[in-house]
């Protein structure tokens, strides 16, 4: 049962009202009790933000560490005890911006972690600065005219870094999500899951979609599912508003950590 | 199986109500004690988890426990059903 993962007791969390990140939450957990770990030999790790307060609810031993650190400390956990299984909640702030440097080269490495980005669009829990993945034209605290840098595409970042599994989701999309979470899990080496959810508060409230459900049928609309697009698409771009869902990469590069060969 | 919604969890965000294909969930009417419009169940005994769930020996469809950012949703086990003996005055 999912519920058992679950502190009670620190149950309901802070996060607001319709915010994706108890969605992940879910199913992260949901995949975790599928594959029937134990919960004495499972670690979740996380950075700052609200991405990172996840672990905190979950009845694991969990590491809150510094920001963008996340990645590095999991390395730690899984390079002194290769038996444990080690996930990584972060958020697009905390892994792209503060992390960017441990996310490349925790991917070239190739370490055997799973990792969950919680990509909101913006820093959520600082009160909505813009972010390296807010996307052009979008308004944040720090853009009031709207975004002018090119937002990173972590997907594909960790692609070329050189994951052994990546993938990306959005919150709407959430057996896919799990699966994907599960199918991470199974592949030895890094596994990085981008889940696209909704910040109603605090990205939702400056760009039209202060409903939950609107942020989320926004999702719904602009995601394009990766293999449809590839057999239609034939070699055009995607449409800047757009952005690509599905499983980007499952690879066996050399990976280290990996419990049989430590 | 039961379909409930715990009240002291839910936080009135109206995701399941998007996403049942039943659409057992229909957005709240009155606030609850904490000020929350929490969704109120349209039949919920249509719910496939609830009525199959025995049956197939796995958790059918689930989507709204999974969407609900604030694990409010659940299914709670019933007693099994008990014969009742009915006296019928006249």
């Amino acid at each position: 049962m999912r519920d058992d993962w679950l502190r009670a007791d620190r149950l309901p969390h802070i996060y607001c009202a319709g915010c994706g990140n108890g969605t992940i939450m879910n199913c992260v957990l949901e995949a975790v009790d599928q594959l029937g770990w134990n919960m004495d030999e499972t670690v979740f790790v996380s950075g700052i933000g609200c991405s990172s307060r996840a672990p905190g609810y979950i009845r694991t031993d969990s590491l809150h560490t510094t920001h963008g650190r996340a990645l590095a400390f999991a390395t730690g956990v899984k390079m002194a005890n290769p038996s444990l299984h080690v996930l990584v909640f972060t958020g697009d702030g905390d892994l792209s911006a503060i992390g960017g440097n441990h996310f490349i080269h925790a991917c070239r490495r190739n370490i055997d972690l799973t990792v969950v980005c919680m990509n909101n669009y913006i820093y959520g829990m600082t009160g909505g600065q813009g972010s390296p993945t807010t996307p052009i034209g979008k308004t944040s605290t720090t853009t009031p005219y709207g975004a002018a840098e090119m937002p990173f595409d972590l997907a594909e970042l960790a692609v070329a870094a050189g994951a052994n599994y990546v993938a990306r989701w959005t919150s709407y999309h959430v057996t896919e999500l799990t699966k994907a979470v599960v199918a991470g899990i199974q592949t030895p080496g890094f596994s990085f899951i981008e889940v696209r959810c909704q910040c109603p508060t605090s990205y939702g409230r400056r760009n039209k979609y202060r409903q939950p459900g609107d942020f989320i049928t926004y999702l719904r609309e602009s995601a394009v599912l990766k293999d449809r697009w590839d057999r239609s698409s034939a070699g055009e771009e995607l449409p800047s508003e757009k952005f690509l869902i599905g499983e980007f990469v499952r690879r066996s590069r050399p990976a280290m950590g990996v419990p049989d060969e430590a | 199986m039961k379909l409930d919604i715990d009240e002291s969890r839910c936080k009135g965000c109206n995701l399941c109500t998007m996403v049942c294909p039943y659409r057992i969930y229909q957005p709240g009417t009155a606030p609850n004690r904490r000020g929350i419009y929490v969704p109120h169940l349209d039949q919920p005994e249509r719910c496939p988890n609830a009525r199959l769930q025995q049956i197939y020996g796995r958790r059918l469809c689930g989507v709204c426990a999974l969407i609900c950012p604030d694990q409010a949703i659940r299914w709670e086990k019933e007693k099994p059903y008990e014969p009742h003996n009915v006296v019928i005055e006249y």
